[in-house]
């Protein structure tokens, strides 16, 4: 498997960041992560995530940036 | 994991697009009054022209842009759950509608049972929807000075309206009241505590957004609404007693405030972390600007009375915020919220990332930048039609060729939508 998967959407114009998201969540194996950076909460996305069976968690870092690393529901943790 | 925030109640597309696509009607019926009514209409700030034309823009375009743009970004943005979206849409929307064709009709024929008839639609309409969008504002676990701002914007538009349709009434009934000072503190209610401050939490998350700009200083962006609140509550004890400088006091700070917060967005502008400058940029900045021209004209206006104490000093101070603030930064913002939410139903549909028409694709920038430049001009020459009234009927006719246009650009962008959705269907 390659390295982390990190998309990083602090520089992109919306809906860009979460264009590349869904596109990646289609490749994403069981109990891989995915991670996506943003200077905001992706309210749409956690809907699309929900709806399509995702499971994540967010953490705000000291510069703003949210990091969120998101994984298949049916994986064990 | 984090519990999430819940979106099943998120409204369809249609209850946003619905008052986007009404309010650049009001703003094409503003240009047509003043083609008709001419110079009288900017001859002072009481002249019923004036009132009709102020109540186009801030009942008709403000209200409908910012009404429908709460729906959608109340759930989106704050987390909040909006109570049957569509049907309170399908009641306040049309209830706004004709309560401010009533008002502007009422100003222009002075006819009393048009005045009641206004304040009761006015009064039902925005009561029935603060109390829904009030409940779901305050009902989100989410923080953060956008929400800050969206509850105290509920506050100041619930003002705005008491204050309106107090006014209404007691015209229309010929009632014994304070009716300057309650004028004046229904402006600074209106354009301080409910339109500068949802420009300012609407901003917050726009501006960083799709300007890639660093995000507003926590502190300000705190301070700057509970600020615009504190002086629209300080100007309301004016009416107190014979206290009508405490209305003065009040409006200058309001707009110290906003002085504050555009300096802030123009610092922010420059420090961008991409180059892109488009339309909205443009137009943002530009409100941005007037807001600081506002200032420079208030402190003109106080320091040479001549200027100051000419009938036409606060036409000019109207236009400047009316059309130089708010309709430039609402024209820029829903050139982002109608694509981004024609992208984001279409991703509800099904449609894959690839498949739907990026966010350029849904309104041409050349149709954008054209409309924009026409907008700007129409400000720049209505504010000429100030000192040289022999303008005011070209200004009115480019006022509503512009929001002709953009009522067309944004039709365009929902025929995407429309496209693609039946494509969906079909498929």
């Amino acid at each position: 498997m390659s390295g982390p998967r990190i998309i990083d959407g602090r520089n992109l114009l919306p809906p860009e960041p979460l264009e590349l998201t869904i596109d990646a969540l289609e490749s994403l194996s069981d109990g891989e992560y995915l991670t996506l950076l943003l200077y905001c909460q992706p309210h749409p996305l956690y809907e699309i995530l929900r709806r399509d069976g995702y499971l994540w968690e967010e953490n705000l870092q000291a510069d703003g940036t949210r990091e969120i690393r998101i994984r298949k529901a049916t994986a064990g943790r | 994991m984090q519990p999430t925030l819940s979106f099943e109640q998120a409204p369809p597309i249609s209850v946003p697009f619905r008052f986007l696509l009404t309010a650049p009607l009001f703003g094409v019926a503003a240009g047509l009054l003043l083609l008709w009514l001419g110079p009288e209409a900017l001859a002072s700030r009481w002249a019923p022209g004036a009132l009709a034309l102020t109540h186009l823009i801030t009942t008709g375009f403000m209200l409908q842009a910012m009404c429908g743009a709460l729906l959608q970004l109340v759930p989106v943005a704050a987390g909040g759950n909006v109570w049957r979206p569509r049907l309170v849409a399908g009641l306040v929307h049309p209830a706004l509608i004709v309560a401010a064709l009533s008002l502007v009709a009422a100003f222009l024929s002075m006819r009393p049972p048009l005045f009641v008839s206004a304040a009761v639609l006015f009064a039902a309409a925005l009561g029935f929807y603060l109390s829904v969008v009030g409940i779901a504002v305050l009902r989100t676990s989410a923080q953060g000075a956008t929400v800050l701002a969206l509850r105290i914007a509920l506050l100041g538009l619930a003002a705005t309206a008491v204050l309106g349709a107090t006014l209404a009434v007691g015209f229309g009934l010929r009632l014994e009241l304070p009716l300057i000072e309650l004028a004046n503190i229904h402006t600074v209610w209106g354009l301080g505590g409910w339109s500068m401050v949802l420009l300012t939490g609407i901003s917050y998350l726009l501006v960083p957004m799709f300007q890639l700009t660093p995000a507003y200083p926590l502190r300000m962006a705190f301070a700057v609404p509970t600020a615009l609140f504190a002086a629209s509550a300080l100007a309301s004890l004016q009416l107190a007693g014979n206290l009508r400088w405490l209305g003065e006091v009040g409006a200058f700070l309001a707009l110290a405030a906003a002085v504050g917060y555009a300096i802030t967005s123009l610092w922010l502008q420059r420090r961008r972390r991409r180059k892109l400058t488009d339309s909205t940029f443009h137009l943002f900045r530009s409100a941005m600007i007037a807001i600081l021209l506002t200032f420079a004209s208030c402190v003109a206006f106080e320091f040479v009375p001549a200027l100051g104490e000419h009938p036409r000093a606060p036409v000019w101070l109207g236009i400047l915020v009316l059309f130089g603030v708010f309709t430039l930064a609402i024209n820029g913002a829903v050139y982002k919220i109608v694509p981004f939410l024609n992208w984001l139903h279409l991703q509800r549909r099904g449609v894959t990332a690839g498949a739907a028409p990026n966010m350029k694709q849904m309104i041409a920038e050349s149709a954008i930048r054209r409309q924009a430049r026409l907008q700007l001009a129409a400000v720049g020459l209505l504010l000429a039609a100030v000192l040289v009234p022999e303008l005011t009927r070209p200004a009115g006719a480019l006022l509503a060729a512009s929001f002709a246009l953009l009522e067309a650009n944004l039709i365009a962008g929902v025929k995407v939508y429309l496209r693609v959705s039946r494509a969906i269907q079909a498929a």
